[in-house]
């Protein structure tokens, strides 16, 4: 593999790894709304952060170049207050990888949420936590082996995300390219070794990162949530 | 305003089971308060809304002279300021967090010294030395009970509530546990109310009782009193009195009532009875019977009942008899009683019952 | 609009590889026998159809598949309407950029015509011997322009103003393979100003795709035929690339071996070459050459 082979998987793993830090924060916010019983409009959240996982992908990356495209409602207002250059840019990259694997780390994650027996958070909230230490020293670490799961999980997805990358970042070799779009260019190119081998690469990394996320799931068996006798 | 807890509530679940508390009521003094009634009467569900885990329908909940519910207009004062401690059944142990780290968990405030200091004096006090870094895992029932208690009381709670302390136990550390508990609980000096569906546990552990069935309370009073003299025929069947058998009071004198059962005349106190010719209960407790072989000689007892041995069933240690004397009679010996007295199946026996020990309860029409 | 055409455009890809995928070997066996049994070749241009006889009368109302280069988009459009109209064959166009579909020739899809937008596709797949001898014309030109937005277009008035500071992107067609970009790349090169200009370039997809790209804004330039720019209202020709001194751009079509209906399509190539279809390449803008010799 040549010195620009290498540039490539270090760019692509430095964008998933991006997207997955912005995926993180929103996500878990997102699963945990979503982990609590009946409150309004769940139903339409829950639908709309499963979108990305059913859309074709080339329709989200539609949808994002028309939004954030430099004439696009939200695109315009950031390029003109903030000089901010979104599609056809690394930043498209993160965005694309973020929104199509959002929706996995929320699964995840909003299980691993409602998982939690709640009589923990309600004897901390008893001794006297309020409902932020009660989320950060209870619910939180409680939940860890399925948001860590779900993490690698989106990052896995981030690694192998086109559709919606080509759209919206499209390839600029250097700068938006990304393992799989360069695949995808060097079969258009009509070379034989080259893809193979980078998705043999991709195909690693992928397998690493579902297996990880496998073993976390599956809890040891000493594991218990519930005191026993 | 009195002080301690007063609580008067409703609380309606889906599916229609309603749960209805009318004047539960709590002194400030540090006295353990048994709360029993039979599984799935909602005794849970009353300790979750005292600790604001739950929120009743409607009533009002007050503890001196904060309200807890109810108070119009206000909201509900959330369990972080009610200064509750609280020992669910299982007792819920943090289980990613050291013996150490779950009982300070309620300290958050304090500085790191006095926290160590508490948790260390609280552990100590409970005989929990060398177990700060073990987690809950790794720990024994009765351990893991203490530490639960532990967690409950190092922040100095103005009320202690106890979700079926024992259950959880297997039955040999159950009863080690519960002659530990009542005396620490006694040195606590915390108001605790205490709920439990056993009734040895309840007898043992509690000064005051309140019995509850269905969702409503029904008796209240001393223990021992509450449980030889229930109120009603549904206080009589939770608190397990085994023989209950309509009788009618013939003659009261000089404070003593006549009371024919079937065949069989009875002599009882007239305590609850004020007419003749009034229907009645009579609730005997089968350990109250005392056997005789054949014919008994005179005796204190003023109730000499001859009968026969319809069947005897091992329980344990104990054999418990049942007689027919005319009507069917419960009685409770120890086996090696059984054994010296050469009882078996069919024997002509006398059982002899004192006159306190007949309970009566009227018949409401 | 122009996310639309970039989108259309792109997904050609997938039905050209189902086409791929769809065949098979023993097909491919079937269908290279008439072309080794020395079926007949086209007569020479200019003359009228009917040379070979009999022959129409087993293909009635064909389906012609043609692999055409994204810039004859419109022109071929035209064309197809009039000519399905006159024969009552159909026409059913894969439009994308010529070295896509010079790749998906080769890996098997089911075509009866390539029209290329540049010699270095023909010539690959002519060598792999995929094109059927002696039907290789080429015949029309095209020039190449800068284009900018017609709204708030960037201020560019000649080729070096495409490497200041008022264009931060390029939308060029890939550079590295299809046609349009393979020539603005030898034209910037040419022009030494290929250095300066490669860091701001998004490659794209086709040159279409290009043209889209510009319209909507998302870059500040574009390099795209006259005929692209022709079509388009959302653009405006910023500076044309002088045919001397720029590079050679020419379109050559060709029959394929492995041609389902060949035919109806010599019919329809045949057509290509006439006065009718000189008249609508011409009127959008495409250079058409008098020599008829690739």
């Amino acid at each position: 593999m040549s010195a620009e082979d290498w540039q490539l998987i270090w760019f692509t793993a430095r964008m998933a790894a991006l997207s997955t830090c912005l995926v993180l924060p929103v996500g878990l916010a997102l699963a945990w709304c979503l982990a609590r019983p009946r409150w309004r409009g769940k139903a339409l959240v829950e639908t709309l952060v499963s979108l990305p996982l059913v859309l074709p992908p080339v329709v989200t990356g539609l949808v994002l170049l028309t939004l954030f495209g430099r004439r696009g409602p939200l695109g315009r207002w950031l390029y003109q207050q903030l000089g901010l250059d979104i599609v056809f840019t690394w930043k498209a990259v993160v965005l694309a990888l973020a929104v199509m694997s959002l929706p996995l780390f929320v699964r995840a994650a909003r299980t691993a949420l409602e998982e939690v027996n709640p009589l923990f958070e309600q004897l901390a909230r008893t001794l006297g936590a309020g409902e932020w230490r009660v989320l950060l020293t209870i619910t939180l670490p409680l939940a860890r082996r399925g948001i860590i799961a779900g993490t690698m999980l989106a990052f896995a997805r981030a690694l192998g995300e086109f559709g919606a990358t080509i759209m919206v970042a499209g390839n600029i070799p250097g700068q938006t390219t990304t393992l799989p779009v360069a695949i995808y260019s060097s079969v258009e190119l009509g070379v034989t070794a080259r893809p193979w081998m980078l998705a043999g690469v991709s195909a690693t990394l992928a397998f690493l990162a579902i297996w990880t996320s496998e073993r976390l799931v599956r809890r040891p068996k000493g594991l218990r949530l519930k005191a026993k006798g | 305003m009195r002080e301690g807890l007063e609580a008067s509530f409703a609380k309606r679940f889906d599916g229609g089971a309603v749960i209805e508390i009318c004047g539960l009521t709590l002194g400030a003094d540090p006295e353990i308060t048994v709360l029993f009634g039979p599984s799935g009467c909602g005794k849970t569900t009353v300790l979750r809304c005292l600790a604001g885990l739950e929120r009743p329908d409607s009533g009002t909940i007050r503890f001196g002279e904060e309200f807890w519910f109810g108070s119009a207009g206000r909201h509900p004062l959330p369990p972080q300021r009610r200064k509750v401690g609280f020992v669910p059944q299982d007792y819920a142990l943090f289980p990613h967090l050291s013996v150490e780290q779950n009982i300070g968990y309620g300290l958050y405030g304090l500085p790191a010294r006095e926290s160590r200091a508490r948790v260390a004096g609280t552990m100590r006090w409970l005989g929990l030395e060398g177990l700060e870094q073990r987690r809950p895992g790794a720990l024994s029932g009765g351990q893991q009970q203490r530490v639960a208690l532990a967690r409950a009381l190092v922040t100095r709670p103005r009320l202690l509530l106890l979700d079926e302390p024992l259950s959880a136990l297997d039955a040999p550390a159950r009863l080690r546990v519960r002659n530990e508990l009542r005396p620490m609980l006694r040195r606590l000096s915390i108001p605790t109310l205490l709920v439990t569906h056993d009734r040895a546990e309840a007898l043992a552990l509690g000064d005051t009782l309140w019995v509850m069935n269905r969702g409503k309370l029904l008796q209240h009073g001393l223990a021992h009193e509450v449980f030889s003299r229930p109120a009603d025929l549904d206080v009589a069947a939770i608190v397990a009195m085994e023989t209950v058998q309509p009788g009618r009071v013939l003659k009261i004198t000089d404070g003593l009532a006549t009371v024919a059962v079937g065949p069989a005349i009875l002599t009882a106190l007239a305590l609850d009875v004020q007419a003749v010719a009034e229907e009645v209960y009579v609730c005997i407790r089968a350990e109250e019977v005392i056997l005789v072989k054949g014919p008994g000689s005179p005796s204190s007892a003023r109730n000499c009942l001859p009968g026969t041995v319809c069947s005897l069933a091992r329980e344990g240690p104990m054999v418990r008899a049942h007689l027919d004397c005319g009507f069917p009679l419960a009685a409770l010996l120890t086996h090696q009683a059984c054994e010296e007295m050469l009882l078996r199946q069919g024997d002509a026996v006398s059982a002899l019952i004192k006159a306190p020990h007949i309970h009566l309860i009227p018949r409401a029409g | 609009m122009a996310a639309w055409v970039r989108l259309k455009t792109g997904l050609t890809v997938i039905p050209g590889l189902l086409l791929a995928f769809g065949a098979g070997p023993g097909a491919q066996v079937g269908w290279v026998l008439p072309a080794q049994a020395g079926v007949p070749l086209l007569p020479a241009l200019g003359t009228g159809p009917g040379a070979r006889g009999g022959e129409q009368a087993g293909n009635r109302h064909a389906t012609v598949v043609v692999f055409a280069a994204a810039s004859l988009t419109d022109c071929l459009k035209e064309i197809a309407a009039w000519y399905e109209k006159k024969t009552g064959d159909k026409l059913v166009f894969n439009l994308a950029a010529s070295s896509t579909l010079a790749m998906q020739i080769r890996a098997g899809a089911r075509a009866d015509l390539f029209f290329s937008a540049d010699e270095a596709r023909m010539q690959a797949l002519e060598d792999e011997g995929l094109i059927v001898k002696g039907t290789r014309r080429s015949r029309l030109s095209n020039s190449l322009v800068i284009v900018v937005a017609t709204e708030r277009g960037a201020e560019v008035s000649s080729p070096q103003d495409l490497a200041g500071p008022r264009v931060k992107r390029l939308a060029l067609a890939d550079p590295q393979a299809v046609p349009a970009g393979v020539y603005a790349r030898e034209y910037l090169r040419r022009a030494n100003l290929w250095s300066a200009i490669q860091p701001k370039v998004v490659p794209m997809e086709n040159v279409r795709a290009a043209l889209a790209a510009v319209e909507a804004g998302n870059v500040d330039a574009g390099i795209v035929y006259k005929t692209d720019a022709a079509i388009s209202r959302k653009v405006r020709i910023a500076c044309e690339v002088p045919r001397q001194g720029g590079p050679l751009i020419s379109y050559p079509m060709a029959l394929l071996v492995d041609a389902p209906q060949p035919e109806a399509a010599r019919r329809f190539l045949e057509h290509l070459g006439s006065e009718q279809a000189e008249a609508v390449f011409r009127k959008l803008g495409f250079i058409v050459l008098r020599s008829s010799v690739p």
